[in-house]
């Protein structure tokens, strides 16, 4: 580990490129490896799976009973259907957990039955055929909107400030009701009302006795070139020119005629969306994506804006897809201070502090979650990331550091004031290990938490399933909440007291008993971060606790020991949600191969942030899309 | 009876052969009555949403006799309107199985569907098109806006219930099956791109007449674009192109209005308002940030869009299940960790039903003044349905049985007012159905789980 920390950022890029020749094209349709793979996957699956669902799970996730809108009939006869993904990821999330067959089934696996399904239900990913996924155009985000105007126009991104803000999630949705339509054109006409965009139309003085329309025609030229990101055809020329003479039917002057065409770029679909620069080869169901679509892909992901003139050259000489190339890239824009849209884009996302901001908190409990706090922790949060991700560290820093960044308002959450001073974020180095990472960061502490208290379960999820990736089975419906129980007999018990009764009922204790102790170990942070060691009741703070395996802690700083330790399993899980927000869509079947190569590189990288980055961005998926079902 | 003079708007621009012409407003929404020149005004139909259910004893009358004179406490701030409210109980919601553990999931995107979302492909939007677009698709060509979605709350809460598509946490209306309508939260620019950039309302900053022609020029720019996609973008492409079209033609209806305001102005008398008419209602945007406050001026919005005949259909959703507290009633506990009571905690009820009776205080306030606004013959409420509901029957339970909710306003006369119909047997379907009857919407096959129109329900 020690080791690769020494080597300087120069060689590194000749390691990681080497890395990338190194890696094996397994997953070719004519690939015997990935032949024998399926073939094997084939067999683990009609003499393990198959028998195993009948015998356990059909009888009530069959063609008859679908409970839960699971029919694993119809899975077992197309099991590498990326559509019955989802099953298959529920089957192992509640196999493992011994949540299903419920107890009072008759026939119920025996230890063994269960690891043995699991190791082969890992195969079914080789049943999958390889494929890309398509790269359905998408319009720009809201944020990458404002970005792009600001980049192409030198007007305030707020511009965009009344557009719906987009849900994120596995399916990412931009739609816009009819009174929001409207926006694009009201933006439009805003941003061309602008004094900088006025300028720079008055400033186009085409000489005495110059054919208008002909300048008109450069004009339009170059500014569809730069808006819709890639060369511009006669067509999309045409039809500015036209916007151009209607303009000039209309009296209006020549800067003003060359404002409307400018409107009308910026409520084209080519400009809203990116488009493909030509058309391709109908013929083929996969292509590469051409070089001027990985431009805007790669820099919408890294930058949320337009691609620079060096991604356009790039593009037109033709260089742009060389993984070599790519990486370089990846390397530039990480240096440049508009990688933190990464941060804003998926970090928050990621960590689950979109919804900071407005979050409720009881004000007369925490009069601290002012609109400053907010900001200050989310900046830390932000600043972190992109520390991790700049210095090119491992990913384990996310959850082991020395150092995090506070102000002034911020540290008096962290008893620091007395250090730390002034609204100015910096880095500070951290002595109590408690803290450092995001495990022991009030953003995240505070995010996760009810207004009024903390809630070990929330936090146990969220680690379960932000950090670790691993799937939490819902709870069954039906089951009293917290809030739910006899007031009288939990009087006097402490939070976590409270809490531990989920132990004692079996339903609820195969999975609160691998949540709720992460929970119980952040105890000694409240709802908005800082260090106590009595809960609300007065009660001494019990933060010990086993996880699976025997590990035991006492601290919040053990804790994060023994889930730094699982360093594999928070590099993949990362890599997976980076590469879903990379590639806008939910990983399928296919994409699981993908991340089984890029991890191999990535680990003996030892999980660097800029190594998950540019294996995502030199990936299958990402360079490649479908065209044809 | 009521000669329905309804006019698709497509058919009226064929009609005059040319893409341009202006169809006369008269002749398309406000039927004239059989015997003479009266003009008769549109039914509106308005929707506001509140999750998590309610408390029966609390929001039910206790008998259909008691209604008008001892409504229940829930009700309270709806009594001067009463007699112009109908409550109906027996409704019952869509069965959730298989979706058992998404109970908040799916109030919200079941209400206006009456139906669940499509298993095999739970992690995209995939529903069925929801009562109020369905409605919009009848009459929306007929004002500037098809429909009006509003909402408190950012719809940007992410929680997976039964791995269903997050969109289906905060959304009610969907123009397609996989179209989520996105609501506006934000009061100042729904008052400017309603009414223009200006405080007065019903004052328009005139649009430009070129802009509709330059997106008409756009559009056609963009057939060449579509040829080179495949054809998964062009339906993206498509949604697109859709939605620069309605801008085109609100742009071609506010152009249409002012004719007709100048008319006015010289004297020829509009067709479509009454000399007694109420002058359009003033919209003042808070400054603080008090939920009562904030959800006020929305319902005020609503009030001036179905006064001003610039939409048919609205939505509000007065809150989404995602924990939304109000510190304004003196606690911050968030409303769905409150619904949990197990009908025992009695604080954890109390809270509830303050929650409940705020929520219903706000619609209160908004029926109350559309009761207020003279309009033909009668009231704007008169003229209008405005149903406040929730998805589910008993938060604590996550019951479906009996949906709560109230309908105010007679729907022009179809609606028999003034009553609590305490043993109804239908379901969220049949409700959704015969509201839409009632608004005039022909219903050519049933919403959802939905059967039969309730003939109970109509005047």
């Amino acid at each position: 580990m020690t080791y690769f920390r020494k080597i300087r950022p120069a060689l590194l890029v000749a390691i990681t490129a080497a890395l990338g020749l190194l890696q094996p094209v397994s997953g070719q349709d004519d690939d015997p490896e990935f032949a024998a793979l399926q073939a094997d996957a084939q067999k683990s699956f009609k003499e393990g799976v198959g028998p195993f669902v009948k015998k356990y799970c059909t009888q009530c996730h069959g063609s008859k009973r679908k409970k839960s809108g699971l029919n694993f009939d119809a899975a077992l006869k197309n099991p590498g259907n990326p559509v019955y993904r989802k099953h298959w990821k529920q089957a192992v999330a509640s196999v493992k957990a011994f949540d299903m067959p419920p107890d009072d089934e008759d026939a119920i696996p025996t230890d063994g039955e269960r690891e043995q399904f699991l190791e082969w239900i890992a195969k079914i990913k080789f049943l999958s055929t390889k494929d890309p996924g398509p790269f359905v155009i998408r319009r720009l985000t809201k944020v990458e909107y404002g970005n792009t105007l600001e980049d192409l126009f030198g007007v305030d991104p707020k511009l965009t400030a009344d557009l719906p803000d987009e849900v994120f999630g596995q399916g990412y949705l931009n739609n816009l009701s009819s009174l929001q339509s409207e926006l694009f054109l009201e933006i439009a006409s805003e941003v061309v009302a602008q004094p900088e965009v006025q300028k720079m139309l008055s400033r186009e003085k085409p000489a005495k006795g110059a054919d208008l329309r002909e300048e008109a025609k450069k004009f339009a030229r170059s500014l569809a070139r730069k808006s819709f990101r890639r060369p511009v055809s006669d067509a999309d020329v045409e039809v500015l020119l036209q916007v151009f003479d209607l303009a000039r039917k209309n009296e209006l002057d020549y800067p003003g005629a060359l404002g409307l065409m400018t409107k009308a770029v910026l409520v084209s679909p080519q400009f809203l969306f990116i488009t493909p620069a030509k058309e391709v080869a109908s013929d083929k169901k996969i292509v590469p994506l051409d070089d001027f679509q990985l431009a805007s892909r790669l820099s919408y992901l890294m930058w949320s804006t337009v691609p620079d003139p060096e991604l356009m050259k790039l593009a037109e000489s033709g260089k742009l897809h060389e993984p070599a190339v790519l990486k370089s890239q990846v390397q530039r824009m990480i240096a440049d201070p508009r990688s933190r849209a990464l941060f804003d884009g998926f970090g928050a996302q990621w960590l689950g502090l979109n919804e900071l901001e407005t979050k409720t908190f009881d004000p007369d409990k925490f009069p601290q979650m002012t609109s400053e706090m907010r900001a200050a922790m989310y900046d830390e949060a932000r600043l972190f990331f992109e520390s991790i991700m700049r210095e090119n560290k491992s990913v384990v820093s996310f959850i082991e550091s020395d150092y995090t960044f506070l102000n002034g308002t911020l540290a008096a959450l962290y008893g620091m004031e007395k250090e730390v001073s002034g609204s100015e974020m910096r880095r500070v180095s951290l002595k109590d290990r408690n803290r450092g990472g995001v495990l022991g960061m009030p953003a995240i502490l505070a995010a996760t938490s009810f207004p009024n208290r903390t809630s070990p379960v929330i936090r146990g999820v969220w680690v379960l399933e932000q950090i670790l990736g691993e799937e939490v089975p819902p709870a069954p419906a039906n089951v009293p909440p917290l809030e739910k129980q006899d007031q009288k007999t939990v009087a006097n018990m402490t939070l976590r007291q409270r809490t531990e009764l989920h132990l004692s009922n079996p339903t609820c204790a195969n999975c609160h008993k691998v949540l709720d102790p992460i929970g119980f170990g952040l105890e000694n942070f409240d709802a908005i971060g800082r260090w106590r060691d009595q809960d609300d009741t007065g009660g001494a703070i019990d933060a010990a606790g086993e996880l699976p395996g025997g590990k035991t802690f006492e601290t919040p700083r053990e804790l994060k020991a023994i889930i730094a330790e699982r360093e594999s399993e928070l590099a993949r899980n990362l890599t997976e949600k980076l590469l879903a927000y990379a590639l806008c869509r939910p990983l399928e079947g296919y994409d699981e191969i993908v991340v089984d190569h890029l991890m191999e590189t990535i680990a003996k990288d030892d999980y660097r942030m800029q190594t998950v980055i540019s294996e995502i961005v030199t990936s299958y998926p990402f360079t490649q899309r479908r065209i044809k079902n | 009876m009521i000669k329905n003079t309804l006019i698709d708007r497509r058919t009226c621009l064929k009609a005059a052969g040319a893409s341009l012409a202006l169809p006369l407003m008269e002749t398309m929404g406000w039927a004239e009555t059989a015997k003479g020149k009266e003009v008769k005004p549109p039914v509106r139909l308005g929707f506001m949403y509140m999750p998590h259910g309610v408390l029966q004893s609390e929001f039910w009358p206790t008998t259909p006799e008691g209604f008008l004179n001892s409504p229940p406490p829930a009700l309270e701030s709806l009594r001067p309107v009463l007699d112009q409210c109908l409550m109906m109980k027996g409704i019952s919601g869509v069965p959730i199985s298989p979706f058992n553990g998404a109970p908040h999931a799916l109030e919200l995107s079941t209400w206006l569907t009456a139906i669940l979302p499509d298993a095999p492909t739970r992690n995209r939007v995939n529903i069925a098109i929801s009562a109020d677009q369905i409605m919009a698709n009848y009459v929306g060509g007929l004002t500037s806006l098809p429909s009006l979605e509003l909402a408190t709350m950012p719809q940007t809460h992410k929680e997976n219930q039964e791995g269903l598509h997050e969109a289906y946490y905060s959304h009610c209306s969907y123009r397609s099956p996989t179209q989520a309508v996105p609501a506006e939260t934000n009061p100042r620019s729904v008052l400017n791109r309603l009414f223009g950039k200006s405080d007065k309302p019903g004052e328009i900053v005139p649009p430009d007449p070129l802009d509709r022609k330059m997106l008409d020029l756009v559009i056609g720019g963009a057939r060449d674009l579509r040829k080179t996609l495949p054809q998964n973008d062009q339906h993206k492409l498509d949604e697109y192109l859709d939605s620069v079209r309605a801008v085109e033609r609100r742009i071609a209806s506010i152009e249409m209005r002012q004719k007709e305001a100048a008319l006015e102005k010289a004297g020829v008398r509009s067709s479509k308002r009454h000399a007694a008419d109420s002058p359009p209602i003033e919209i003042k945007i808070p400054d603080g940030d008090k939920r009562s406050e904030y959800m006020q001026v929305m319902c005020d919005l609503n009030v001036l869009a179905f006064q001003t005949d610039t939409t048919r259909v609205s939505t509000y959703i007065g809150s989404t299940p995602n924990g939304v507290s109000y510190p304004e009633l003196g606690f911050t506990d968030a409303h769905h960790s409150q619904t949990h009571h197990n009908h025992k905690d009695e604080e954890k009820m109390r809270k509830v039903a303050a929650i409940t009776k705020f929520n219903i205080d706000q619609y209160a306030y908004m029926v109350n003044k559309m009761s207020q606004l003279r309009e033909g013959d009668g009231t704007l409420l008169d003229n209008c349905i405005m149903m406040w509901g929730s998805g589910l029957e008993d938060g604590a339970k996550h019951s479906r049985e009996n949906l709560p909710f109230i309908i105010a306003g007679k729907g022009g006369g179809s609606i028999n007012t003034g009553r609590f119909l305490d043993k109804t047997k239908g379901n969220q379907g049949d409700l959704l159905m015969t509201l839409l009857a009632c608004a005039g919407v022909p219903i050519d096959r049933p919403i959802g789980i939905g059967t039969k129109e309730m003939s109970e329900m109509k005047g």
